[in-house]
């Protein structure tokens, strides 16, 4: 029950939720009373909801070991219990990020072959993938690390691979490294033995290297990185967005020629800034535990958390983790031989 | 496909038997063959009134655009679908000492036929069912009647109250569609005793009544004897899913409810159903429409959370579903079922205190129903 809106708005988009996907039961974990306030003042079905009191709740600005050590009642950590013994099949939660992935560390196993758990991002394209046409590509690492091996890039592709080819119904995703060009022999020496790695694995549909130009237009549906370099280049790109829209903001205010033009342009930029909006997507996954976990903005409002609900709705139906236990163990076999 | 010729003159022989007979004047003296039969004894004057709203509270209608509409009022009693547990719920009620079941619908009189076809069908039996004479209002230039619920129902209700005793007491079931929580409150305070004349006229001009439907309840309202209490409850039916706190201005005899498992709970522990009978709503729910343990269960915590229930009677009856208690023996022979409702029995008896997140409403609540009419009726409020 974090956020920067919690728990009204993490309220109402469950609430949402419980209206819109009669298949998902949402439990709510947090200070059972104030759920219970804000229940009241929402649509829902209650017969899809249940409350499980935690009171505790890690801040946003808390430091995520000192705040879990002192609040073992927090709600993440209460819900990442539950989703250990499965009473739940996934954990969403719009809280603070750091908190979040150390309590699904404290609480579940990392996959046989996983020595650190990406945190992923979804960022819209230009070009379409999958089944359903998904206008979004996956990028990860984006902060879960600081320093990364080339075997940890390997294992980031397989995750992110195993996650896309079921989230977007995309079954060969393409997997690319982010790297300052797209000659096998570019970039530091943990992306150079990394390409190389990744060249030999069959069962992922590598197509080399990319540049940060290739992520918004989509030249590939899985993009891996390290944790630093991931995280600035997501922070850049969001960075991007928000100023276009202010320059188009700035724009409409100045000439009547510009406002006639923008709002001649009002139905492209509405569907743009349909595509380019993070809420629609809802979370993105940490990679690599046993459990599934879908980390929302803790921006997020109703309308992402319901969406982010959905996403680990989806994602719960298959058996990610055994798909990536078996590629992993695939890609221990190649090592080893 | 036409009928063969000799059936076909059977019939029309038989059509004008008919109308012979009805021609021929009745002597004085003799009975008249189309004589009702002796009238069986007069049954005895019930304890206990169950008012029922039908679209949205017992069956699931859409009226929201002209095609549901259509589709409404032209389908099949065997098309139509009740609400789950609604019709179980009847059935329980219907088993009460000197009970009596009054539906009153907004549908037209002309759907009659295939509304009682489609309670006959679920078993459900009911002493009165009202419906609305829109074909009347149509041809008499009264649209606005149409549509509106105050001058139609209120009248009605107050009608169907006359002639019972004081110590009667009711269950008003509506829907959170149209007014119905507005309309059974008033309803409640007006044979209360609570609601002055002159209040009562302002209401009723403010709804957009039509000045005789006005007069009509005015005049039945005022020559109903005083019934303090007489509405136990009100359930509203939230179909639209409704936020509950909508409800709060209309203090704790409301009951804003999402399926009738939740009805059957509170009517647990008011006294009015027994263990066995909650049972069989809950039945009906799970073998009819797919319940399942998690949507009984957190139908329950969900009166919990609201102060609609008490923890000791969610316990009380999960004492009643374990093996050793009374309820198992009732739920047939439905392994699964079974199963079901006994984990759901053992799941009851461990719960433990949860959190009182909403203090129930006081109940001698005073509404404003001027201030109330605002919120729920606003379309009506201006006088015609």
């Amino acid at each position: 029950m974090g956020g920067d809106y919690a728990p009204d708005e993490i309220v109402k988009g469950v609430g949402q939720l419980s209206l819109e996907a009669p298949h998902v039961q949402t439990i709510l974990v947090g200070h059972a009373e104030r759920i219970g306030q804000a229940l009241l003042k929402v649509r829902h079905n209650p017969e899809r909801i249940s409350v499980h009191h935690a009171p505790d709740v890690v801040l946003m600005h808390e430091k995520p070991k000192d705040a879990l050590e002192a609040k073992p009642e927090a709600s993440i950590l209460v819900a990442a219990r539950l989703v250990r013994d499965h009473v739940a099949d996934a954990l969403v939660s719009a809280g603070n990020t750091g908190a979040s992935v150390l309590a699904c560390s404290m609480t579940w196993q990392r996959i046989h072959g996983v020595r650190r758990a990406p945190l992923a991002a979804v960022y819209p394209t230009e070009i379409r993938r999958g089944e359903k046409d998904d206008p979004f590509s996956l990028l990860l690492d984006v902060g879960a690390t600081l320093d990364v091996s080339a075997e940890d890039l390997c294992t980031f592709a397989i995750l992110g691979s195993a996650y896309a080819a079921r989230v977007s119904k995309n079954p060969r995703p393409k997997v690319a490294l982010l790297s300052n060009g797209a000659e096998a022999g570019k970039g530091p020496p943990e992306i150079v033995e990394a390409h190389r790695l990744l060249t030999q694995m069959s069962e992922i549909n590598f197509v080399g290297n990319i540049e940060g130009v290739d992520i918004p237009r989509g030249t590939a549906d899985v993009v891996v990185c390290g944790g630093y370099v991931g995280n600035v280049v997501l922070k850049m790109l969001e960075g991007v967005s928000e100023t276009v829209l202010r320059l188009a903001s700035y724009a409409y205010k100045e000439k009547l020629v510009w406002r006639a033009g923008l709002m001649m342009l009002g139905g492209g930029l509405k569907r743009l800034k349909e595509i380019t909006d993070w809420e629609q997507y809802g979370g993105a996954p940490v990679l690599g535990f046993d459990r599934l976990f879908i980390k929302a903005h803790g921006r997020s409002r109703a309308r992402a958390i319901t969406n982010a609900c959905k996403v680990a709705a989806k994602v719960s139906q298959g058996n990610l983790v055994a798909d990536i236990e078996e590629a992993l163990r695939r890609f221990e076999a190649r090592r080893a031989a | 496909m036409a009928p063969p010729p000799d059936e076909r003159s059977e019939r029309d022989r038989e059509r004008e038997r008919r109308r012979e007979e009805r021609r021929k004047p009745v002597r004085p003296g003799v009975e008249s063959i189309k004589a009702a039969p002796a009238p069986a004894p007069a049954p005895p004057p019930p304890r206990h009134v169950y008012r029922w709203d039908l679209d949205k509270t017992y069956l699931k209608t859409e009226f929201d655009t002209l095609k549901d509409l259509l589709r409404s009022a032209f389908e099949g009693a065997e098309a139509k679908q009740s609400i789950p547990g609604a019709a179980a719920l009847l059935r329980e009620l219907r088993h009460g000492e000197r009970t009596r079941i009054c539906f009153i619908s907004g549908s037209p009189r002309q759907m009659r036929k295939v509304l009682t076809k489609k309670l006959q069908l679920d078993g459900v039996e009911f002493d009165e069912f009202i419906l609305k004479p829109n074909l009347r209002n149509m041809l008499t230039g009264r649209w606005a009647a149409m549509r509106e619920q105050v001058g139609y129902k209120l009248p009605a209700l107050l009608a169907g109250r006359s002639g019972l005793a004081p110590d009667v007491r009711e269950t008003c079931f509506g829907d959170d569609a149209e007014a119905d929580c507005f309309i059974y409150s008033l309803y409640a305070d007006v044979i209360g005793g609570l609601v002055s004349r002159p209040l009562l006229e302002e209401i009723l001009d403010r709804a957009g009544c039509y000045e005789d439907d006005a007069a009509r309840a005015v005049s039945l309202a005022e020559a109903l004897p005083p019934a303090p209490g007489a509405v136990e409850r009100i359930f509203i039916h939230l179909d639209r899913k409704s936020p509950t706190s909508r409800f709060d201005r209309y203090g704790a005899r409301v009951v804003p409810i999402f399926n009738y498992f939740q009805v059957a709970l509170v009517m647990f522990e008011d006294g009015r159903l027994g263990a066995a009978q909650v049972v069989r709503v809950a039945l009906e729910m799970v073998d009819r429409f797919g319940y399942t343990l998690d949507a009984l269960r957190n139908s329950l915590s969900d009166l919990l959370r609201r102060s609609r229930l008490r923890v000791e009677t969610a316990r009380a009856l999960g004492a009643q579903l374990m093996p050793s208690g009374d309820g198992v023996p009732l739920l047939g022979a439905l392994p699964e079922s079974r199963e079901l409702l006994t984990q759901l029995g053992a799941r009851l008896t461990q719960f433990g205190d949860v959190p009182v997140v909403m203090p129930p409403p006081p109940p001698d609540l005073r509404i404003d129903f001027l201030a109330a009419l605002e919120v729920d009726l606003p379309r009506r409020r201006k006088s015609r």
